[in-house]
């Protein structure tokens, strides 16, 4: 076991160095090249020495120090901190887009990240996670997703500087050309043997993730869904099932599908642009990738038994005490503000006397959430949505308002339950009703 | 009209030519294509029907449709003191050997239209000679074509002009003949039409499969244990403790307590988390139970502190037999947020 994870850091490690000798071969000026080059020697060295002799994966020259692991662990193992950097990352992304998406730069990210899982993978614990059959695609996912948007992001800022210079767009100087055969035809069919022969290669040494037996009654700890869904598990954290597992599912979904008639928006049709399309690439990313993305890495790596969370290099302890007490609105005004007890239904009473108790309880939280969805709307076509709502008119407007809300419960509900440790705004668990 | 088609310009000369000799003219020998009419015998009069134009030979519904229009212009003039049985609006199509329902219908219409503009016995000329029309023409279709075609002609008439006798099709005999018979018979013989022998039989299949269906809701063996189970004595689960041993066969926790309302209890916890339905654990170390799904946390007598859970777990039934024994009945359930803890079925006071 202990062999076969060390050939998995020992073939990061060799890759690795294959790439960046590459990467030597394609830079021209000496300068560069040169620090390129010793980087890669140095590389390739390592990995020579680790080829040669064969030691086991904690034992490298190379290591993660201490005090980076633990820091690493402090960030990921607290939600807050967690969901903060990633859309400050987010932020950080579309601000600096024009300096991210140098080649040297990409260049470097990508060394970077390899370098991150290559060293991680020194560490018992991260290997433990990330070696696991299961959550392969996942890393894989994370530098495709990564690569992809980083060449959004390339051919957007270069169009956008074309257009800001008066120059027709790249895609517009290629329009004559038609590369089909041989090109496209040659690429497909290399990709296919490519893929074809990576996919059984992956199918012979990683076997398939089975488990014992299901029982009704044996829960395996931790439970996690199948990794697509990982994310509709993180909302499940936040939300009463109803909501998160057929509300919002089915709203993300019809939202998706509302795409086509709320955007009013013609330009960016047809060629790579962030200057012209900002609203809508921002939302979708944000949408994609802090809340879709980085749910499924939360729920991957972090959440471990018990559904706590841990640090990347955390061992997985089964007793690990998190506090996590938490209080509905109903009695945070009740028991802790007004120091009296919650009003109860009482069961022998008529259904209307119920309803009073109940709405006597949860009144504000009801209030609240009314006053959510039907008053923002108005008040952001009043404020900095005002262009749109001129644009699109009422219910147009009122439905891309109503999915922003949607969408924007998520992080507001997650942020609620960090802060105030709430756990529903409003809980009316007689009738199964909670949000 | 079709002044595309110099043909059409043509027929339509030679039939004005033709209709004006035909009103004229005595009427040919009556019915001599009847031996196309295989069901004529129900036909009430024999309209003769002039083949007015044996010689144009027109291809199309178009071109039928311009020879009758035209036809119908004329007949009002031609045609005022018509004889019964001259069949003024002579059709062309018994030549014109029109091409499917369509074409007859068509057909059928515009004589409508010009029998409506002539006195009511032409147009019941009309109708008598509807349904023969469609008969040679559809000789070769289905039965279905030609009963549309049949009570096409008839709605005609009934808009047009009254005729002076109904038309008669196969299914207004069968109904002239209703009074004479008893009614198990008309009943049965509704029963034997096709149409109705295929939904009696489909509902009657459709219900049986159903019947088959629910028998497999009754079992005749049922492997689920039975809901009442014995547990032991009081004495076997201390204070402060929780049982695990039934969590994995029967899917409920023995918790001995005092921490919910002050009182010495024993109660049956059932081991599904209220959020979604997953099978918590119980953390001894740390006194909770904890779901390994989305972290849901209960403390020992089951009420939710932590998590997404919306409410406490819930309890199953619990009574203490008459031979000292424990006995759960996972029939019953009571939930705290409706009040159902105080049921003294729910708990066994010790002490």
């Amino acid at each position: 076991m202990l062999l076969f994870l060390a050939n998995i850091g020992w073939t990061m490690r060799s890759y690795k160095r294959d790439g960046y000798y590459e990467s030597v071969l394609g830079f021209q000026h000496i300068p560069k090249a040169t620090v390129w080059a010793f980087y890669a020697a140095f590389l390739m060295l390592l990995a020579v020495t680790h080829l040669t002799s064969r030691s086991a994966p904690e034992e490298f020259l190379l290591r993660l120090p201490e005090w980076f692991k633990l820091s690493v662990d402090v960030i990921f193992r607290d939600a807050r901190i967690y969901f903060g950097l990633s859309v400050a990352a987010f932020v950080g992304m579309i601000v600096w887009r024009e300096f991210l998406t140098r080649d040297t730069v990409g260049w470097i990210l990508f060394n970077v990240g390899c370098l991150f899982l290559g060293l991680s993978m020194t560490d018992y614990d991260f290997r433990q996670i990330v070696g696991k059959p299961d959550n392969v695609p996942i890393v894989g996912m994370l530098f495709i997703g990564g690569y992809f948007t980083w060449l959004y992001f390339k051919k957007a800022v270069d169009n956008d500087r074309r257009v800001a210079e008066g120059r027709p767009l790249a895609e517009q100087e290629l329009k004559e050309q038609v590369l089909v055969w041989p090109d496209l035809v040659y690429t497909e069919m290399l990709c296919m043997i490519l893929l074809t022969a990576l996919l059984i290669v992956w199918g012979v040494f990683l076997q398939a993730p089975l488990e014992e037996p299901g029982q009704a009654v044996k829960t395996p700890n931790p439970s996690k869904a199948p990794w697509y869904f990982l994310g509709l598990q993180e909302m499940l954290v936040y939300f009463d099932p109803w909501l998160a597992g057929v509300v919002l599912p089915l709203v993300i979904v019809q939202g998706l599908m509302a795409i086509p008639y709320i955007d009013f928006n013609k330009k960016g049709n047809g060629y790579y642009s962030f200057a012209d399309r900002k609203f809508s690439v921002i939302i979708f990313l944000f949408g994609f990738i802090p809340l879709w993305v980085g749910m499924i890495v939360l729920g991957t790596f972090i959440r471990g038994p018990n559904w706590n969370m841990f640090g990347l290099y955390e061992f997985w302890d089964v007793h690990k005490l998190e506090v996590l007490n938490n209080r509905n609105l109903s009695e945070i005004i009740w028991v802790v503000n007004l120091e009296q007890p919650l009003p109860k239904p009482d069961p022998a009473s008529g259904l209307i006397s119920q309803c009073l108790a109940i709405f006597m309880r949860e009144g504000v939280g009801i209030l609240m959430v009314i006053g959510y969805f039907m008053a923002l709307p108005n008040l952001m076509a009043l404020t900095f949505l005002r262009k749109f709502y001129v644009r699109m008119g009422v219910i147009r407007y009122m439905v891309l308002a109503n999915l922003l809300l949607f969408m924007a419960l998520l992080p507001i509900k997650m942020v609620l339950r960090w802060a105030f440790n709430l756990k529903y705004i409003v809980a009316i668990p007689e009738w199964f009703f909670n949000i | 009209m079709t002044d595309k088609k110099p043909s059409t310009a043509e027929i339509m000369a030679m039939l004005r030519k033709k209709s004006a000799e035909g009103a004229s003219a005595p009427p040919p020998a009556p019915a001599t294509e009847a031996s196309a009419v295989p069901a004529a015998a129900s036909a009430p009069a024999e309209p003769a029907v002039t083949p007015a134009t044996p010689a144009a030979k027109p291809k199309g519904t178009a071109d039928i449709m311009a020879a009758i229009r035209a036809k119908g212009a004329i007949a009002p003039v031609a045609a005022a003191p018509p004889a019964p049985a001259a069949g003024t609006p002579a059709s062309g199509t018994p030549a014109a050997k029109p091409k499917g329902t369509s074409d007859i219908m068509a057909a059928i219409r515009a004589k409508g239209a010009a029998a409506a503009g002539v006195a009511p016995a032409a147009a019941s000329v009309a109708v008598a000679v509807a349904p023969k029309v469609a008969a040679p023409a559809s000789a070769g279709k289905s039965p279905a074509e030609m009963i549309q075609a049949m009570r096409a002609g008839s709605a005609v008439v009934t808009e047009s002009a009254k005729p002076k006798f109904p038309p008669k099709s196969a299914a207004a005999g069968k109904k002239q003949e209703l009074p004479r018979r008893s009614f198990p018979a008309v009943f049965f013989e509704l029963i034997c039409t096709p149409y109705y022998m295929a939904w009696t039989l489909m509902s009657a299949i459709g219900g049986l499969w159903g019947l088959g269906i629910a028998r497999f809701m009754m079992p005749n063996t049922v492997l689920e244990l039975p809901s009442k189970f014995k547990i032991g004595s009081l004495g076997d689960f201390p204070l402060g403790t929780v049982s695990e041993k039934f969590k994995a066969s029967r899917g409920v926790w023995i918790v001995h307590t005092d921490s919910y309302d002050g009182q010495n209890v024993v109660y049956a916890l059932s081991s599904v988390c209220t959020h979604l339905g997953c099978t918590p654990s119980w953390l001894d170390a740390e006194q909770k139970y904890k779901c390994p799904c989305h972290g849901s946390g209960f403390y020992i007598n089951g009420i939710n502190f932590e998590g997404p859970a919306p409410r406490p777990l819930e309890r199953v039934g619990l009574v203490l037999g008459a031979d000292g024994l424990l006995e759960v009945d996972k029939s019953l359930k009571f939930q705290e947020e409706l009040g159902q803890w105080t049921d003294p079925k729910s708990f066994v006071r010790v002490g």
